[in-house]
């Protein structure tokens, strides 16, 4: 069983990367279909010299950022005051949010945002993708942090309180330190999420808040360039190299 | 007592009711409209929208829908536990296994999308692969089929099985599973009866959140199924973009949602289980 | 000071430290312009242009149909401009302002969406047809081949109800635009029975399939067809004998626009011949643009499936606009095809 377990686990992760090693080949490929017919470095001077392309990257990695903390901390916080206690319209809620298909979801915040802004006098923008994006990932880091903390023996932190702890010592002393991988599990679900939207971002984007997403979408409308696979490529060496230097800072 | 309950759970209750339940609101009035003449909203006021869902055509594409959902989720579960039960025990690596397994979908899913196509296609890198070990003379049907959708939803959701089981097992002291052993346990058996029960909030959690999306996905089986095999959500998308008839599609989603809530609540209540 | 005035006052300031040129906010079709048009409007009229693409006539609907969305141009296909203008979200054009409308061709001066152009400039035209892999003889030059059992599973058709209905309509005989109910259960046969032969519905995915040579024959637009065929030369375009289904889209002004003399010079700008020719090129699109076309290089403008000799031409068909009801049964018909 131990010995078969990383075998098994080893397939699950070639089964993920597989596309990955695709489109990494093929941003380094000299047409601009998937028939394989020489190195070339091209694309990824093509990517680069794309505005519009580094632009959309920067916005999705800013609003991805600004989601998933709003996202993170409203959602931890309703999964642990609802482990207290229920709350019927707050649960409800969630669950709405996590029925609604995307594209409903999408058309009614635009419904609800131009009517609200008309009175404001604002416009759509990154503020309107964000709002959006913290909206649709609550609900996915609540369920997370809800299932580890179905896990916690509640009555810890009454004993903390039964010792004299305050009802912020119990949950910042007690709680919260058994939480992180809820916690860090809910943040990489609503990170990828808000950074690979496309259905509700691009009904709700303004004009200046166009997202990798939206541009990959609009290049693919005629055929995706391998321009598309580089910029891709680029990305996953990045964060993955940022993975692992935040993991040798953490063990040192 | 409770003053940091009310204050923890304020932020989400108020953000819910804003811009959740009043834009669903927006949506249970559109539902009730009439479709103009070249696709925008007007009256008469009327239930008209909720009468055509009667159409048997509908429900087939409901049951297609669950079918498909229904299969990705089990066997997002068959890889989605072991590989959490792998990453738990994973000591000071676990949360670089664990980034490892969200670092896929930092891409676009479109060109995750385009990937597969060309591993599946005739002329892809699986049937040149078998066609060049000898193993088979003519290509395998692997793209545009029900099996080609189960695969892209598995690939996409499987991260919203293993996180969620993750988060749970993580709390799984090693000891108890070496207790289990020492006394005589086989390493199934540990499993089922030590690690199974542990994860059980983690599967129910991530059960959710991969069903239900997958229930209305609607560019999978457009794209890895060729559109030959259409889902309930290909039915609302295209209410809302190429038939430009909102009133209906409204209609199509309260249903769908009405239906998925229903569920959601009964199966919980029966398994006694709580997701919130 | 309240809310709306504090709003409005902080983005003045923004304003002030920021560029104070005037700036253009334009909404079009992916790939729609060459790489140096918008950077040379910027050059030469001193201002800011934001530019944006969106990839369905129905997403930009979306976002403009609130009457605040930002955008001063949008290029909307023909079909749209009356449903937009009925909607009211159309600027009336300033002919004055726009000399260059008298490079467009013949036909596109008074088009039948728009006689008098009061509302809409031609920008770009295209038509749906047959791309084909050569090693296919005799050449699948009508819509009826694509039913034939010689090609089953090795054909492709487009993943749209109008694309898909129209294609059976023509092989019937009928217009691409037929609302009568006996008319659309006919087509709807003909689509039932060919969707066994075919692979998938797909757009633009399809030409990589094309090129590696999985797919024979595919229903395609003729500009996506165009870059497959620049990738392959075994590939090969034709439009069907029974007709085809066309379609033009249109520069048009927003009406909440407040920078309508900008917007105009800008479309005054995107029609002139110089400007027209170098995003035909770039782009192997046909231009409404009459004086453009003598400015390109023969090798696009001989090219019959840019440009289509007149005898091929007067089998197509514009899309219209159509009624509630006969929208309401294609989008059953179509349901039950991608159901079947």
């Amino acid at each position: 069983m131990s010995r078969l377990l990383p075998v098994y686990a080893a397939a699950v992760y070639a089964f993920l990367y597989a596309p990955l090693a695709v489109l990494a080949v093929f941003s380094f490929n000299r047409s601009r279909f998937t028939v394989w017919e020489g190195f070339s470095l091209a694309w990824y001077r093509a990517a680069f010299a794309n505005r519009q392309l580094v632009e959309g990257a920067w916005n999705s990695l800013i609003i991805g950022a600004a989601a998933t903390i709003g996202a993170t901390v409203i959602g931890s916080l309703a999964a642990y005051a609802l482990w207290k206690r229920t709350s019927r319209f707050t649960v409800a809620a969630l669950y709405l949010s996590l029925v609604t298909p995307e594209i409903v979801m999408g058309v009614s915040l635009l419904a609800f945002y131009q009517w609200i802004f008309r009175y404001l006098d604002i416009r759509l923008g990154m503020h309107s993708v964000i709002l959006a994006h913290v909206t649709f990932c609550i609900a996915y880091v609540a369920l997370v942090v809800f299932a580890r903390l179905r896990t916690l023996d509640p009555s810890l932190e009454e004993a903390a309180m039964d010792l004299g702890a305050t009802e912020w010592q119990a949950f910042y002393r007690v709680a919260l330190p058994n939480l992180t991988p809820g916690i860090v599990a809910g943040a990489l679900l609503a990170f990828a999420t808000s950074f690979d939207d496309y259905v509700i971002t691009s009904l709700v984007a303004g004009v200046d808040s166009e997202t990798l997403p939206m541009v990959i979408y609009a290049m693919a409308r005629r055929g995706v360039s391998p321009a598309v696979n580089a910029i891709s490529t680029v990305i996953v060496l990045g964060l993955g190299v940022f993975i692992l230097l935040a993991q040798r800072l953490q063990r040192t | 007592m409770g003053r940091l309950r009310t204050l923890f759970l304020a932020p989400a209750a108020a953000w819910m009711l804003a811009l959740m339940a009043a834009p669903t609101a927006i949506v249970c009035a559109y539902s009730l409209l009439t479709r103009g003449t070249y696709g925008g909203l007007g009256a008469p006021w009327t239930l008209e929208n909720y009468r055509r869902l009667a159409d048997p055509l509908y429900l087939s594409l409901l049951a297609h829908s669950f079918y498909i959902a229904g299969a990705a989720t089990l066997i997002c579960l068959a890889l989605g536990f072991p590989l959490a039960l792998f990453i738990s025990r994973a000591g000071p690596r676990k949360h670089l296994y664990l980034s490892l397994v969200i670092l896929p979908f930092w891409t676009s899913f479109l060109v995750r999308t385009y990937a597969w196509m060309f591993l599946l296609r005739d002329t892809g890198l699986v049937n040149t692969v078998l066609q060049t070990a000898g193993l088979i003379r003519e290509p395998l049907p692997l793209l545009y089929n029900d099996g080609a959708v189960i695969l892209g939803l598995v690939y996409g959701y499987l991260p919203f099985m293993a996180l969620p089981i993750f988060a749970t097992l993580e709390r799984l002291d090693p000891h108890v599973v070496e207790a289990s052993a020492d006394l005589g346990a086989r390493p199934l058996a540990t499993v089922m009866r030590v690690v199974l029960p542990l994860a059980r909030p983690g599967i129910v959690a991530g059960a959710v959140l991969v069903f239900i999306p997958c229930l209305g996905a609607y560019l999978t089986p457009d794209l890895l199924g060729g559109g030959k095999s259409a889902m309930i959500g290909n039915l609302i998308q295209n209410q809302f973009t190429n038939a430009r008839d909102w009133p209906f599609g409204s209609a199509v989603s309260l249903a769908l949602m009405a239906i998925v809530m229903a569920l959601l609540y009964a199966g919980l209540r029966r398994e006694g289980e709580k997701l919130l | 000071m309240n809310r709306r005035a504090f709003l409005l006052g902080s983005s003045g300031l923004a304003a002030c430290r920021r560029d104070r040129r005037p700036r253009l906010n334009v909404l079009n079709w992916s790939d729609y312009v060459a790489d140096e048009t918008i950077p040379d409007f910027v050059t030469e009229f001193g201002v800011r242009v934001r530019y944006a693409t969106y990839e369905s006539a129905e997403e930009m609907l979306a976002k403009v149909l609130s009457g605040n969305s930002g955008w001063d141009v949008v290029f909307p296909p023909n079909y749209f401009i009356q449903p937009m203008r009925e909607n009211e979200l159309l600027a009336p054009l300033d002919h004055a302002l726009l000399p260059n409308l008298d490079h467009l061709e013949g036909e596109f001066r008074h088009p039948p969406w728009d006689p008098e152009l009061s509302w809409s400039a031609p920008y770009m035209w295209g038509a749906t047809g047959i791309a084909f892999n050569r090693s296919l003889q005799p050449a699948p030059d009508t819509w009826a081949s694509l039913w034939a059992p010689r090609t089953a599973g090795r054909i492709t058709m487009l993943d749209d109800p109008a694309e898909v209905i129209g294609a059976s309509l023509k092989k019937l005989g009928l217009s691409v635009n037929a609302t009568d109910a006996r008319e659309l259960d006919l087509a709807r046969r003909e689509a039932l029975r060919q969707k066994p032969l075919v692979r998938a519905y797909l757009n633009a995915e399809v030409r990589d399939q094309l090129v590696a040579g999985d797919v024979l024959a595919a229903q395609l637009w003729a500009t996506t067809a165009q870059q497959a065929i620049a990738g392959a030369d075994d590939l090969a375009f034709v439009f069907p004998r029974e007709g085809f289904p066309r379609y033009c889209d249109n520069a048009v002004i927003l009406r909440e626009s407040d920078r309508r003399d900008l917007a105009h010079s800008f479309l005054n700008y995107l029609l002139r011949p110089e400007v027209a020719a170098a995003v035909v090129t770039a782009t192997q699109t046909a231009t409404a643009n009459a004086a453009a076309q003598h400015a390109l290089d023969a090798e696009v403008r001989d090219n019959p499936a840019l440009y289509p000799p007149p005898e091929i031409l007067e089998k197509a068909e514009w899309f219209l606009p159509l009624p509630a009801g006969a929208q309401r049964l294609r989008d059953r018909i179509w349901t039950e095809i991608k159901a079947a």
